[in-house]
């Protein structure tokens, strides 16, 4: 049936594994677990985690990868890697000897991503998996437990899910209690006597991690509430150097696949089914951002100009933002036909709104920024806890206005966590608007 | 140097969450059934047909950026060539990029997702478990039809009910042993005959079997003022009924009468499509309908539910006349239900809900007629106090489910 065998695999997991050595790559080790479909659909559901707390989204998401694999309108991935140390990869066994040695290459390149790459140097890889196992752990003793269950653990977790990517944008960022942020608005003051904060205030400068705070400040909080609310906030922080490195990580990994194979002096029968598959990977997608081609193609002309040894330092640095604002030039983006457009509703209908010419490529550049990871996820902030203990949010305009039926639900979620009165403070159509 | 294993999990690591979810779908699906069945008028129709229903509350929300002209996408153009202002399709917009954590963008600004299901599925939702215990056993009861049914053997026993089958296997068994015991040689050619011991009769017992037909009459009042609305809500109200008997009936017919001074039996489109003026008899109706069960559906062969819906206007003559067929057909039928749309009538206060004898009959002692003098038919029926006879009143679409559930609910309302 299968064209492989684990000895198979083995050896070519020698050769690959030397040729990313001879590259001067340096990645955590990986085990790979052998799956079958159904077991892949349960790992993807899951984004790759072995051991993931209960919650019905992710019944969900494997029964959307389902019904999306059987219509025929995705392919399952060959590659599902996790930030840990070891790195735990999977293969899906029904796949042929070609897809696994793309993917134990591409395997090799995001492990090295996961390693080197600044964003992650506050990620704990050595025990993510142990972390997120006490957490599932934690959240069946609560569903077991008679006098709370699954309902009431919904519903905190559907609550904390729907503000899961309020958390601070960049890792490292150390959460401080309001005790140590006293204390540093002091030493301020003591070296700027004009600076005069207000203490008294809560927060006394503004909270971006929504999820910390809640747990933290809320009243008529249960003590399993709250740590519910941080495990979701932990998970999260998981999540974030990944969301703001998407194509890069996925540019870099494919790069790295591509160096690696070319090396190997693949038979025929193994070579061209891969560069069948390599191209259909990084195909441009019309009218949107496929990360790995638009990672992918970036590195390529890195390289291309500045050699592969500066291209690893730019692997170690930057972050999607940095990165596009960095080396999305002019060229880049007219070669690839890059362009901006917007949903006009008098016209019911998109319309372009720049192209990248030499007027416009720097606005669409502008614009690709925006859409890159995090970006796309409005930022709202804790201004303050009123006297009368009304928690006040305010949304970062940026220009964008929120999608108002989701607001509203969203709004609905945070009174739950609160547990009391909300406002949330935004823009729609140049007006301020109030929840 | 990487490490291979031959993955060893737990078999099916989703399975609890699908679970999960599959019922959160199921429940929300129950949820908007009420505005579905408002919507989706289909007597008759073909249980596979698949109809939409909206499902609220399983998305999962966050704060996401509307699709304004604000909100930019970006996209590579790959060989066309672009101008400024150009149009590019409708749904673009709505895609976002395709990358990105934003699950979310999907479908913005919709607060609903459509579940396609079929009437079948949606009956079962609506039914399988409306945890109406009581009505399995009382509305219910099946009509029963004596039969007889084989069980077991005897020995004696008349001629026709004779099993060779038995018979023969204990000839064999005679025959074997007197072959061991040397009483008879298989060689010879002397016969070895059946014998009087050897022979077995069925045994029968007699058995109530249960019907599983009903015929479903639909009565309706299409006189000048059973406006469009009045009927909308009557067709609800029918189409509800209808899948609930369908679903449990191996076979169901439905009757259906329209009338305004007199009676008519129409098609089902007819029914409610066309209108009549004049004024109303509603007994010319309900005579029909006691003509048709007399001469088409025998009541201990059928399962007979007669559903009447009107405005309660009728002529204050003929009220009398329908008092006495509606207890006639009442006691022919497993269930008669007299229901009034009336616009006035706006819900009952939860207090009356709250009150647990009420329950069963929430309309009991209540009128939306404001003058209880008149004489209406809805205050007239009032004394006709029995199970298998209910009155239910309609104003809008949200009491269709209350008046269906008070029909069948039996004790919960909830």
């Amino acid at each position: 049936m299968s064209d492989w065998t684990v000895a198979d695999l083995q050896k070519w997991d020698d050769k690959i594994c030397r040729v990313g050595e001879d590259l001067g790559l340096d990645w955590f080790p990986i085990d790979y677990e052998i799956i079958d479909y159904a077991e892949m659909l349960g790992a993807m559901a899951y984004t790759g985690l072995p051991t993931h707390y209960r919650h019905w989204s992710y019944g969900k998401e494997y029964e959307r990868t389902h019904t999306l694999y059987n219509m025929g309108q995705t392919g399952l991935p060959y590659e599902m890697i996790i930030n840990s140390n070891p790195s735990i990869a999977y293969l899906m066994r029904e796949n042929a000897l070609y897809i696994h040695i793309l993917t134990m290459a591409h395997c090799v390149g995001h492990s090295d991503f996961f390693k080197q790459n600044r964003m992650f140097a506050h990620t704990d890889p050595s025990n993510i998996i142990s972390s997120f196992k006490s957490a599932a752990k934690y959240v069946r003793q609560l569903i077991e437990d008679p006098s709370i269950g699954i309902d009431k653990v919904e519903n905190i977790l559907d609550a904390a899910h729907s503000i899961k990517y309020q958390v601070p944008r960049y890792p490292g960022i150390k959460y401080k209690t309001r005790d140590q942020i006293i204390e540093s608005e002091k030493d301020k003051m003591m070296e700027n006597p004009d600076y005069n904060p207000n203490l008294s205030k809560v927060p006394i400068r503004p909270e971006y991690n929504l999820l910390r705070f809640i747990a933290e400040h809320s009243k008529n909080l249960e003590e399993w509430e709250r740590n519910l609310i941080l495990i979701v906030e932990e998970s999260s922080k998981y999540f974030i150097p990944q969301a703001l490195t998407k194509v890069m990580n996925e540019g870099w990994a494919c790069t790295i696949h591509q160096k690696i194979i070319n090396e190997l002096n693949l038979p025929d029968s193994l070579y061209l089914p891969f560069v069948k598959l390599h191209n259909q990977v990084i195909r441009p997608h019309l009218g949107q951002i496929n990360p790995y081609h638009l990672g992918y193609t970036l590195f390529q002309k890195i390289i291309e100009e500045k050699g592969f040894e500066e291209a690893k330092t730019i692997r170690e640095v930057h972050n999607d933002i940095t990165f596009l604002r960095f080396y999305a030039d002019e060229e880049f983006m007219r070669e690839h036909n890059y362009f901006s457009y917007s949903f006009n509703r008098k016209q019911q209908s998109s319309i372009v709104d720049d192209i990248s010419d030499v007027e416009g490529w720097e606005k669409v550049r502008d614009a690709m920024i925006t859409n890159v990871g995090l970006n796309r996820i409005p930022v709202v902030f804790v201004e303050e806890i009123e006297k009368d203990g009304t928690l006040s949010l305010v949304h970062e305009h940026d220009g964008r206005d929120l999608e108002m039926n989701y607001a509203r639900k969203v709004f609905e979620h945070i009174k739950t966590l609160w547990r009391g009165e909300v406002k949330l403070i935004t823009i729609v159509e140049d007006e301020i608007w109030e929840f | 140097m990487s490490v291979f294993r031959k993955h060893e999990s737990i078999v099916d690591r989703a399975a609890s969450d699908r679970t999960r979810h599959k019922k959160k779908i199921e429940k929300a699906i129950k949820e908007s059934i009420k505005d579905v069945i408002a919507e989706e008028s289909i007597i008759g129709q073909n249980g596979k047909k698949k109809i939409r229903v909206p499902v609220k509350g399983l998305k999962e929300y966050r704060f996401v950026y509307g699709s304004g002209e604000q909100n930019k996408t970006v996209g590579s153009g790959g060989e066309h060539s672009l101008k400024r202002g150009q149009k590019i399709g409708k749904q673009r917009a709505q895609k976002g990029s395709g990358q990105g954590t934003g699950k979310a963008s999907d479908k913005k600004g919709d607060q609903y997702y459509d579940v396609e299901v079929s009437l079948e599925e949606l009956a079962e939702y609506l039914f399988a478990d409306l945890q109406l215990p009581d009505l399995e056993k009382k509305q219910f009861r099946f009509i029963t039809q004596e039969t007889v049914k084989r069980k077991g053997y005897r020995f004696q026993g008349i001629r026709p009910r004779l099993s060779k089958k038995e018979t023969l296997k204990r000839k064999i068994r005679r025959q074997k042993m007197a072959e061991k015991t040397g009483a008879y040689d298989p060689e010879s050619d002397e016969r070895f005959p059946f014998h009087k011991d050897d022979l077995k009769y069925h045994h029968i017992k007699p058995k109530a079997k249960e019907n599983s037909s009903a015929v479903i009459f639909f009565l309706m009042d299409v006189s000048g003022s059973m406006s469009q609305a009045r009927k909308y809500l009557a067709r609800s109200f029918f189409f509800l009924l209808y899948q609930f008997l369908n679903h449990r009936y191996e076979r169901v017919e439905v009757v259906f009468i329209s009338h305004s001074t007199h009676a008519e039996r129409v098609n089902e489109d007819d029914f409610f499509k066309v209108g009549t003026y004049g004024g109303t008899i509603i007994s010319s109706a309900l005579k029909m309908q006691m003509e048709i069960v007399e001469k088409e559906y025998h009541p201990n062969a059928w399962n007979i539910y007669t559903f009447y819906c009107g405005d309660g206007e009728n002529w204050a003559s003929d009220n009398e006349k329908c008092i006495d067929l509606f207890k006639e057909i009442k006691d022919v039928s497993q269930l008669t239900a007299y229901c009034e749309i009336n616009e006035s009538y706006k819900g009952l206060d939860d207090d009356s809900l709250e009150d647990s004898s009420v329950k069963t009959n929430p309309w009991a002692n209540f009128s939306a007629w404001k003058n209880e003098e008149l004489d209406n038919l809805w205050a007239r029926l009032r004394p006709i106090t029995d199970k298998k006879f209910k009155r239910v009143m309609i104003g809008q679409t949200e009491h269709i489910w209350m008046a269906f559930k008070s029909l069948f609910g039996g004790s919960k309302t909830k």
